[in-house]
């Protein structure tokens, strides 16, 4: 019985020995870069399969145990933690390996917000995330330059990146028109149009245009931001006409550039104008003006 | 009477024995299946630090927002992976994390593999809110138990911690995950 028994266990240890051997041992190069080929060896013999699964890819081919397996750097595109197995005779060997992004040659640009009024204090923000050639996030420090200009006049700035973002807070120029954001690292670059716009009117000045016997015109100056663009077409401009029976207000819009209103004829008025919170001349209507 | 009774006692008991056996494994071949797609369904453990987030603050409905759906971006993500459809990323995810799962997905489809992963929880720390409230970046310190699967057959099982960094971005509805890197732990 005891003989029996010590056949069995060396047969079974025998067994285990020629499994073993059998069996493959991976060994994946530790410094694999997204982009760049990368060799895999898989100890044993006779025929496998290799399997890699990456974070955006997965790969299935048969190779021959003994032999350095070559991937292809165009396989081998995403970043992160892949897992390598190799599969023969119904035994698996694995080894999990991590591929490092490339160089950053691609950014994401977040710029906001799309229309700003003129010198508004940190109104415009940018922020980019840089990647490499396969948009494998690059969280090293990369230098990301940033400019921000009208009709060639502006900001240009430079940050670097950190965990693989940059980001940058300025103001809007005192000047109205299109700006050009634009996000660059090496030769990626990005571009937004920023559309700036006149801020609040200010200066804000009226004068009696027409008087007939029924009615008064009256009409403002151009209307201007503090920094001398003119305010968008559209703006509502407020008259009021204050006298003893009451007071009258009109709505007006300005068009190209002025604000015009129609008010009843009155022998003593005052007429106030207003465009949101700035507050313009009064005109005092009566008697003989 | 008393002896015969036994007799039909003693024939009766194999047979309930039997009748119970096969009613408890039908019982377990329903509610097997039914346990493990309810746990594989069942939301990932997310804590999220928003302390160390810069340079704006974040608000409560932000975060609030941001922990509902990076949880429901890996749920969705597990769902996809083990079951090989790309249908339930569409929601959660957008930009280079959408193409990057959908096409390990394809991959995986055309190589007859599958990754189940058993997420043991996460924590989270939002590092970046930008200052237009459009984009927040985290650093998510994940258990992950990992099995890749060819067919049936598990070739490959570890459990390990991961560093993830992400980028989620606000969408229609809710903030999507834009970017997902993984890195080692440091």
């Amino acid at each position: 019985m005891r003989k029996l028994i010590l056949i069995a266990l060396m047969a079974i240890a025998c067994w285990y020995a020629v499994d073993s051997a059998n069996a493959a041992e991976l060994r994946v190069s530790s410094n694999a870069v997204a982009g760049q080929p990368i060799s895999i060896t898989a100890s044993g013999e006779g025929d496998g399969t290799l399997y890699l699964v990456g974070p955006g890819q997965v790969i299935k081919r048969s190779v021959k145990l003994g032999n350095d397996i070559q991937i292809k750097g165009e396989e081998l595109r995403t970043a992160g933690r892949w897992i390598a197995v190799v599969r023969s005779g119904g035994n698996s060997q694995s080894q999990a390996f991590w591929v490092k992004p490339g160089q950053p040659e691609n950014i994401n640009f977040l710029a906001r917000p799309s229309r700003v009024p003129v010198s508004q204090q940190n109104a415009i923000s940018g922020t980019v995330f840089v990647f490499d050639k396969f948009n494998n996030w690059v969280l090293g420090p990369v230098p990301v330059n940033f400019s921000l200009s009208v009709n060639g006049a502006g900001v240009n700035r430079t940050i670097t990146s950190h965990n693989g973002v940059a980001w940058i807070q300025t103001s809007s120029a005192s000047r109205g028109g299109a700006a050009q954001f634009v996000a660059s690292v090496g030769t990626a670059s990005v571009r937004r149009v920023i559309e700036q716009v006149a801020s609040q009117p200010c200066n804000l000045r009226m004068h009696l245009s027409q008087r007939t016997q029924n009615r008064i015109i009256v009409e403002t100056d151009p209307v201007r931001d503090c920094s001398g663009n003119a305010v968008p077409d559209g703006t509502i401009v407020t008259f009021t006409q204050s006298e003893k029976k009451g007071r009258s207000t009109v709505d007006a819009r300005i068009k190209k550039g002025i604000a015009r209103a129609e008010l009843p004829a009155s022998d003593n008025a005052m007429i106030s104008v207003a465009a949101g919170y700035t507050l313009g001349n009064e005109l005092h209507v009566g008697g003989g003006q | 009477m008393t002896g015969a009774m036994k007799r039909c006692a003693t024939k009766a008991k194999p047979a309930r024995i039997l009748v119970l056996t096969l009613g408890i494994a039908l019982t377990l071949s329903g509610a097997v299946p039914l346990l493990m797609r309810l746990l594989a369904d069942t939301k990932p453990n997310v804590e999220i630090n928003f302390d160390t987030a810069g340079p704006r603050q974040v608000e409560d409905t932000t975060q609030k927002a941001i922990l509902r759906d990076y949880t429901s971006a890996w749920q969705a993500m597990v769902t996809a992976l083990a079951n090989n459809n790309a249908g339930p990323l569409r929601q959660n995810f957008v930009g280079f994390a959408l193409d990057r799962f959908t096409q390990r997905i394809k991959d995986q489809q055309s190589n007859g593999v599958k990754t189940k992963i058993i997420d043991h929880g996460h924590k989270v720390d939002a590092i970046f809110y930008s200052q237009d409230g459009s984009a927040m970046q985290l650093r998510d310190t994940a258990s992950i138990e990992t099995q890749v699967l060819d067919g049936d057959t598990v070739i490959h099982s570890d459990q390990t911690q991961i560093q993830y960094w992400a980028v989620m971005t606000s969408a229609e509805d809710r903030w999507k995950l834009r970017v997902l890197e993984s890195l080692p732990m440091q």
